[in-house]
């Protein structure tokens, strides 16, 4: 087991940067995942803890050594690769104990390593085949347990299960839940889907175009966003974003009226430095923090468009003037479309960013 | 759905008919005259005339000799070079690698006549660059024209590299379709370059390799240009005959059709065998 620090780190493709100066910290035993969207850099600063890409600038340091200049087998890490990686000419068995073969480890603990691999991911049956002979998720069982024979202090993960389908991806996300917890490791863990992220991570590290926009819990993440990006991000269906100007300022709270709403004005407590006042802000809504007409602080009138029913929710996809807001509603199953109603929104429950994405607290 | 068969086989008829003709038929009539004497007029029905002349001739299990010495020798040697090959045009460190790819490949475009006059020339025992380089090293100049040993060398490095380098493009091509990741899964696994080599990328090009040999397999039963034109028709004595000289001697010079029949069936016989056998030597374990 061992912490990992990047301090500065920074990634060049030629005069091309795609990493701008990371910071962080990973707690020893952490579950750690890196989102962010596609070329957001998460994947190549992955490679770059695993030493499968160079660092251009900065340090890495695994259980407190620098490892800029240290072979890939010496780090102490073992990855889990998308397209699992397995060597397709080889048995499941063997494509187990190929690294430990190759480097002389006494055959004994081979077999003690391999078996107890087999044994926590439950593929025992599958040792005698090879990859072709096996779903994708026994392959993504397979390729974890050839990093499980590893013992390595540190686990990469890299989108792993984005080949999955759904219900596989569900089960898997659980498993490695659960081997985390089993084995006690510190693992980093790469996906876009922020699903994944929120349900996996001790913490989260939200990463847009090469820079870390903000890392923390998941609910933490959730709740109190750092930018737009962030909010975003994270939380699905996403977060609404309400076009709004700031008509007063007085007692530390600024009066926003919606701009595209007939003027519906709403107050909102802050904490921090306050807006200038005729400043174009944007009002961030989650999806279940719609309330029925009168019960919030602002009432905004809409007209459905479309309702997807998931049973225990509906979401409902709302024209609202040129902005389409997704409205969550409970017990609304018959709603049709084209319905108009009224929603609420409450200030202690919205955000407030300025134009150009940063919070206003 | 029947109609449209139908429509497709009126399309296809005027390549079926030349195709039965100039492919199907002359395939059945060699057959056929392989079992007739060819040397009297009229040709007579004679089943074991060339049959049983193959059976006891010392020229055919002389150039049958040849042809698999340059088989068993030429063919390893060129598929490892071509490997050897392919394997640093796929170097990430190689710079202009279009341009060594074409030169590999050139030989194979390069006319059977030129490159032959250009490999007597090289290797002639008195001007030849080859002698010229031996001798500047101390070594002795060797007359690879006229003696046997030699001149079955000079046709295999003859062999060799006309197709090195067509064989080193088509595993290029399998080397290509190795995931990167595979490898990097085995760097992480510290497993070395060279065992990287022959634990993973060989395996992994078996198939492409098996497809290789089998074309230079088919391709070297038929062996005719290079001993034809670089050692004059398979000199000296016959030393260099092969199996494809010696059915052009028969049939094109001789005129015995019926033997040269017997003999291309047999080539082709040969080759088959020698297909299936590597094949099942190097099938894939269920």
């Amino acid at each position: 087991m061992a912490a990992v620090t990047l301090t500065n780190v920074v990634k060049r493709f030629g005069t091309f940067e795609v990493v701008h100066g990371a910071n962080i910290d990973i707690a020893d035993g952490e579950f750690v995942v890196f989102v962010g969207p596609s070329g957001c850099g998460k994947s190549t600063l992955l490679r770059m803890v695993a030493g499968l890409e160079d660092i251009s600038g900065g340090e890495i340091a695994i259980g407190g050594k620098v490892v800029n200049d240290v072979e890939p087998a010496d780090r102490g890490i073992a990855m889990v690769f998308q397209s699992y990686a397995l060597y397709p000419h080889m048995t499941v068995e063997q494509n187990l104990s190929f690294g430990l073969r190759m480097n002389g480890n006494p055959k004994a603990d081979t077999q003690r390593r391999v078996k107890r691999a087999a044994e926590i991911l439950c593929i025992d049956e599958l040792m005698q085949r090879r990859p072709k002979q096996l779903s994708g998720g026994q392959r993504q069982r397979v390729a974890i347990g050839r990093a499980i024979v590893r013992e390595p202090q540190v686990f990469l993960f890299d989108e792993p299960l984005s080949n999955l389908d759904a219900e596989l991806r569900v089960q898997m996300r659980v498993e490695i839940s659960r081997l985390h917890k089993e084995l006690g490791v510190t693992m980093i863990y790469v996906t876009h889907d922020q699903t994944e992220a929120m349900t996996l991570a001790d913490r989260i590290v939200v990463l847009k175009a090469g820079n870390v926009e903000q890392i923390g819990a998941p609910l933490d993440l959730y709740d109190d966003p750092a930018n737009r990006f962030v909010a975003g991000f994270i939380g699905s269906p996403k977060m609404n974003f309400i076009a709004a100007q700031v008509v007063d300022l007085s007692n530390s709270a600024a009066t926003v009226e919606l701009v595209n709403h007939g003027g519906a004005r709403l107050r909102k407590p802050l904490c921090g430095p306050l807006p200038a006042a005729g400043a174009e802000v944007v009002l961030g809504v989650r999806p279940e923090h719609f309330f029925e007409a009168g019960e919030g602080d602002c009432d905004i009138p809409v007209k459905a468009d479309v309702a997807e029913h998931l049973g225990s929710v509906s979401y409902v996809y709302a024209d609202a003037g040129p902005e389409e807001l997704i409205i969550e509603r409970e017990a609304r199953r018959q709603r049709a479309s084209s319905d108009r109603f009224t929603v609420s929104i409450k200030a202690e429950r919205s955000l407030l960013f300025d134009k150009t994405g940063a919070r206003i607290r | 759905m029947r109609y449209r068969n139908a429509t497709a086989y009126r399309f296809l008829t005027p390549y079926l008919l030349i195709f039965a003709i100039f492919w199907i038929w002359p395939i059945i009539s060699s057959f056929l005259i392989s079992f007739q004497a060819t040397r009297t007029v009229p040709w007579r029905f004679a089943p074991t005339f060339n049959w049983g002349r193959l059976i006891g001739d010392p020229a055919f299990f002389n150039a049958l000799k040849n042809t698999l010495l340059i088989l068993v020798i030429q063919v390893p040697v060129m598929i490892s070079l071509a490997v050897v090959m392919a394997v640093l045009l796929n170097s990430p460190l190689l710079k202009a690698r279009g341009l060594y790819r074409f030169a590999f490949f050139a030989p194979v475009v390069v006319g059977e006549v030129a490159y032959s006059a250009v490999f007597r020339l090289m290797f002639s025992l008195d001007f030849g660059i080859v002698n010229k380089l031996l001798n500047s090293v101390g070594l002795e100049k060797i007359d690879w024209f006229s003696n046997v040993t030699p001149a079955m060398a000079l046709i295999m490095i003859a062999v060799t590299w006309r197709w090195a380098g067509y064989n080193a493009i088509i595993i290029l091509a399998g080397l290509q379709s190795i995931p990167d990741d595979v490898y990097e899964a085995a760097t992480l696994d510290r497993v070395s370059k060279l065992r990287q080599f022959f634990y993973i990328t060989l395996p992994l090009l078996k198939p492409v390799i098996v497809f290789c040999a089998v074309l230079s397999i088919i391709g070297t039963m038929q062996l005719f240009t290079e001993p034809f034109l670089i050692t004059e028709r398979g000199g000296p004595g016959g030393g260099t005959e092969t199996l494809g000289l010696l059915l052009y001697r028969q049939g094109f010079r001789s005129l015995n059709f019926g033997y040269a029949s017997a003999i291309a069936y047999t080539m082709a016989g040969l080759a088959i065998a020698i297909t299936l056998v590597q094949l099942w030597l190097t099938r894939e374990p269920k």
